[in-house]
């Protein structure tokens, strides 16, 4: 009968929040795993929960023994087993002997190694409490955490000291403690309640499952369900903020990560001092919600004179928590107000001058020095875009906060605070917002610049960085990533495709090589195909991750030409929709041969006039109507109608091939035939290198 | 509570059970750790218990006096159980009641916060300790001294005193906050803190400080290369490397390169002391070993 449940929690010293959800879910999956290898099968997890002190889990639908269970043992190989007479050997007869059984019994069965003789044992089940110990003392010290640690005589490694187990086995009700020991623990059928509301321990013994573990952890002050405690803290949360007419800031993320900080749910509401709200709304968040953890209330869309504090108690009854969070959140704000006013006693223009003083890189000079590169590319790249006086402002500024107090405090500011103090000066929207925002995107996640002087001024900067740092030689590999290069050239493709920014890459890559060509060993023209290629690798990952296409859509459009990002994005969405278009494959396979022919031929002029085969007249025919049509749907940006246009040229193409041999030995004519399918390649490559298509890549 | 209060009732609270009640090192060190009381005292199989105020110099974060949470040097309160003890946290939450912090009155919560010092070539696993949201204590189970791995473990508590007592006084100003004796926090300190802010930012002598990282660096080679080694004067020199290297990083003087370069120097002496302190204690037989405290 499986009727019976296990109960397994592990009460620790505070447990990384960071590693909490995971080792819950270890620990059941391990557990399971090694059960099913005992030959229990189909438990049920009835529940898997955890708090910052405690692991816990319930497994119902145990049985109340182990069953006897059919083990086959292999033995010695076949060849060594039976005489030539079929007898039996030495060898069988002491395999079967050993096993217990009959040597008639004795089965050939495949080995690793070729056949063997093989028994089936009856193994007898064994009490669960036995199963169940050797499974925890299995599982539970092979649980893998970010960081682990050892304590006291430094016998055992885990997490965080373990102070309790409790192991309970039964049916209705967990009567039995399951005997084992975990790093020098035994366990028992007492655990320990909340740290300060419930300090004394709490009896388990005879709980009648998970429902009845979870109320007399609640009554002891821990709520040992994570979703509960989220559901209450939300809860919590929007009762607090109604009670002052406001509403909570979302924050899933602060939200989740204080659900594992906690045995218990609770909030406690505090107010923000009035001088301190004169500071801007952007510190205000980043000390309240990066600095203490706090959720941000908000009225009318703007941030409120209070905040919410998570506490790991019920209940505040002499306002100490609240009054402690008030002077905390208080004297934070007061030092950021301290940086605040420093910063402002000069004008950002006097912080970016000692920007000379900030090392951008040993062989790469300051940020002085990079702020002038950075200058000159952008307004290059904004050439048209944005307005010259403008960009040559904004990339003057744009990291002038890094001398700053306050983005020595917050580094989280960089470039939000620049923009502010810029505000505060009055320069014009669009460059204060272009300093605020030119860091963005963070990556392949993250909001976009508001402007389009952000975006060039933020292409500028890290396409300087990326031509600086390789020239220097500083170029990623592996997973070894220093400078964050593959993030730096990802958030430039990502401008180019979504802003969208129409630059051409590889042009503005060979100009930010060459502005840094002072410091590049290698030689300008490596320099800028290696970056060239590293952008190209990143823009790729772009497409297939982002825009989703195949990777071989991609690898097709870069191909045939890359760098204009938005066009390369609208060429791979074209091609995406239509590659799955039956002409596409035997046009893949085609090209592919056009392809091959050309890259062993040598290209020379050729008159198409020369050619004589009705099948190489009739290609060339279809092919300047291609050639057309193809063209004016290219102009218009529309690429699917372009690919779909290509199809026509299948048909004839497959018949050149059965009846026209290109490589003739008539010299003239051969260049005739090369040159019209140079022209056809052309053609296609205007928008994508089909023969990347379908596998036929190699 | 006075700084003072805090300063009294901790050490007692400690030395009551079973610590040393020790002095501050004499020699400017960055943190408490650097005290030989607990970078050599974790190190091997002795037990040992301590408790002492430790004045921890930090000229990079020095602000002239003018930012009344900032401080070039602070006070930090430093605790070393050895090893260990399973009751360690609870033992702690005793000493918050011994300042008048009863933890059922408040929200104590342990946040993971893993410490490493790459001077020192050393890391522990542990926590901060938030007290209604503010930062108190810096709780650490050392796993790494000197390169060394540790067996047994210490249990490092660093009690922030300055935050400690500004707190119980609900006092945002650190130069108003009372020390005792009459008299404030600023009107002891302030001085110091602009002087020393000069000088840190503005007046060390750049050539002289590196003059002496050498040569500190060669005393401490030397003391180790005694036929038998000097360990404690070899840990005062490398303690100087390291608080020359503060005093070159404030004034702006190494580079992003040349840092990583000057600390592995001052960690290959911390590192070669705590090979000498290990190989010392053995020949003289583990001393404190097996001498349980009455």
């Amino acid at each position: 009968m499986s009727d019976h449940q296990f109960l397994l929690e592990l009460l620790c010293e505070e447990i990384p929040a960071a590693a909490l959800a995971g080792a819950a879910a270890q620990l059941a999956d391990g557990i399971e795993t090694r059960l099913g290898e005992e030959g229990i099968g189909e438990v049920r997890r009835a529940f898997v929960g955890y708090t910052s002190r405690r692991l816990a889990v319930v497994f119902t639908g145990l049985p109340e023994r182990q069953p006897d269970r059919a083990v086959e043992v292999q033995g010695p190989p076949v060849k060594a087993a039976f005489a030539a007479d079929g007898s039996p050997t030495a060898a069988a007869l002491g395999f079967a002997r050993g096993q217990g059984v009959a040597v008639d019994a004795l089965r050939v069965v495949d080995g690793p190694k070729g056949q063997v003789v093989a028994a089936t044992r009856t193994v007898p089940g064994e009490a669960m409490e036995a199963v169940l110990a050797r499974t925890v003392e299995a599982v539970v010290p092979a649980l893998r955490f970010p960081k682990a640690m050892r304590w006291g005589a430094g016998e055992y490694t885990f997490v965080r000291p373990l102070h309790r187990v409790v192991a309970l086995f039964g049916a209705q009700r967990l009567e039995t403690v399951v005997p084992l020991t975990l790093f020098g623990v035994a366990a028992g059928s007492t655990t320990l309640g909340h740290r300060v509301a419930h300090p004394g321990p709490v009896e388990l013994l005879g709980a009648a499952g998970v429902e009845d573990y979870v109320q007399r952890l609640a009554a002891a002050g821990v709520v040992v369900d994570p979703a509960e405690r989220h559901a209450v803290l939300q809860e919590k949360a929007a009762a607090l903020a109604a009670e002052v007419g406001c509403a909570v800031r979302r924050d899933e993320a602060l939200v989740g990560e204080h659900v594992d900080l906690l045995e218990y749910p609770g909030l406690v509401r505090g107010q923000i001092p009035t001088a301190a709200m004169a500071l801007p709304e952007e510190v205000l968040v980043t000390t309240l919600r990066h600095h203490q953890k706090c959720l941000v209330l908000e009225r009318d869309g703007r941030v409120a004179p209070y905040f919410l504090a998570v506490m790991d108690r019920a209940s505040d009854p002499k306002g100490l928590v609240r009054e402690g969070n008030e002077w905390v959140v208080g004297a934070r704000l007061q030092d950021a107000a301290f940086f605040f006013s420093q910063d402002r006693r000069r004008p950002l223009a006097d912080h970016a001058r000692r920007l000379d003083r900030v090392q951008f890189h040993q062989k790469l000079g300051s940020y002085a020095d990079k702020a002038v590169a950075v200058q000159a590319l952008a307004r290059w790249l904004g050439a048209g875009l944005a307005d010259d006086d403008e960009i040559t402002t904004a990339a003057a500024l744009a990291r002038a906060d890094l001398v700053t107090g306050m983005v020595g405090e917050f580094p989280e500011l960089q470039g939000v605070m620049g923009g502010l103090y810029a505000r505060l000066e009055g320069y014009p929207e669009a460059v204060w917002r272009a300093v605020y925002d030119h860091y963005r995107p963070a990556g392949l996640e993250g909001d976009l610049p508001q402007g389009t002087l952000g975006a060039v001024v933020g292409a500028a900067d890290r396409l300087d960085t990326l031509a600086a740092l390789f020239a220097v030689g500083e170029v990623p590999t592996g997973s070894k990533d220093p400078f964050a290069l593959r993030r730096a050239a990802l958030a430039v493709v990502r401008l180019c495709a979504e802003m969208p920014l129409r630059i051409d890459l590889r042009a503005a890559i060979g100009r930010a090589v060459a502005g840094r060509a002072a410091c590049a060993a290698g030689g300008e023209a490596e320099v800028a195909a290696q970056l060239a290629e590293f952008v190209r690798e990143r823009e790729r990952f772009y497409l297939v991750t982002k825009v989703g296409v195949a990777g071989e859509v991609a690898d097709a459009v870069l191909e045939a030409r890359w760098g204009v990002v938005s066009d390369d994005v609208s060429r791979a969405q074209a091609l995406e929709a239509v590659r799955g278009e039956e002409v596409f494959a035997s046009l893949a396979v085609a090209f592919k041969r056009v392809r091959n022919i050309l890259a062993k031929a040598d290209r020379g002029a050729g008159d198409e006039g020369l050619l004589i085969e009705p099948a190489e007249k009739a290609l060339f025919e279809v092919l300047q109507t291609v050639e057309a049509t193809e063209a004016s749907a290219v102009a218009a940006g529309e690429y699917a109608a372009g690919l779909r246009a290509l199809a026509a040229v299948a048909a004839p193409l497959d018949r050149f091939f059965v009846e026209v041999m290109v490589m003739c030995e008539d010299a003239a004519l051969r260049q005739a035939r090369l040159a019209l399918l140079a022209r056809l390649e052309r053609v296609f490559l205007s928008l994508a290198d089909l023969s990347r298509l379908g596998g036929a890549a190699t | 509570m006075d700084l003072q209060e805090v300063i009294l009732a901790l050490t007692r609270f400690w030395g009551e059970r079973h610590c040393v009640v020790q002095q501050p090192y004499d020699v400017e060190v960055g943190a408490g750790t650097m005290h030989p009381e607990t970078f050599l005292r974790v190190l091997g199989p002795e037990p040992y218990q301590v408790v002492y105020v430790q004045p921890s110099r930090r000229p990079a974060d020095a602000r002239f006096g003018e930012n009344p949470f900032r401080f070039g040097k602070h006070l930090q309160l430093q605790v070393i159980l050895k090893p260990s003890p399973p009751e360690v946290q609870e033992l702690y939450l005793d000493s918050l009641r011994a300042l008048g912090i009863d933890p059922a009155d408040h929200d104590v919560r342990f946040e993971e916060d893993n410490w490493e010092s790459p001077t020192l070539g050393a890391w522990g696993v542990g926590w901060q300790v938030l007290l209604d949201g503010m930062e108190i204590t810096q709780f650490t189970y050392f796993q790494q001294a000197g390169g060394i791995d540790l067996k047994p473990i210490a249990a490092e508590l660093t009690y922030g005193l300055e935050r400690i007592a500004m707190f119980l006084q609900r006092q945002h100003d650190g130069f108003a906050m009372r020390w005792g004796g009459g008299v404030t926090y600023g009107q002891v300190r302030h001085q110091e803190e602009v002087e020393m802010s000069r000088y840190a930012f503005q007046v060390a002598g750049v050539e002289m400080l590196r003059r002496h990282f050498e040569d500190w660096e060669g005393e401490a080679r030397r003391c180790l290369q005694q036929e038998e080694p000097l360990v404690v004067p070899a840990l005062e020199a490398a303690l100087k490397m390291s608080h020359l290297f503060n005093l070159l990083d404030a004034r702006g003087a190494i580079s992003v390169t040349e840092r990583v370069g000057l600390i592995a120097r001052v960690r290959r002496q911390a590192v070669a002391c705590a090979k000498a302190y290990l190989a010392q204690r053995e020949r003289l037989g583990w001393p404190l070993q097996g001498e349980a405290a009455p």
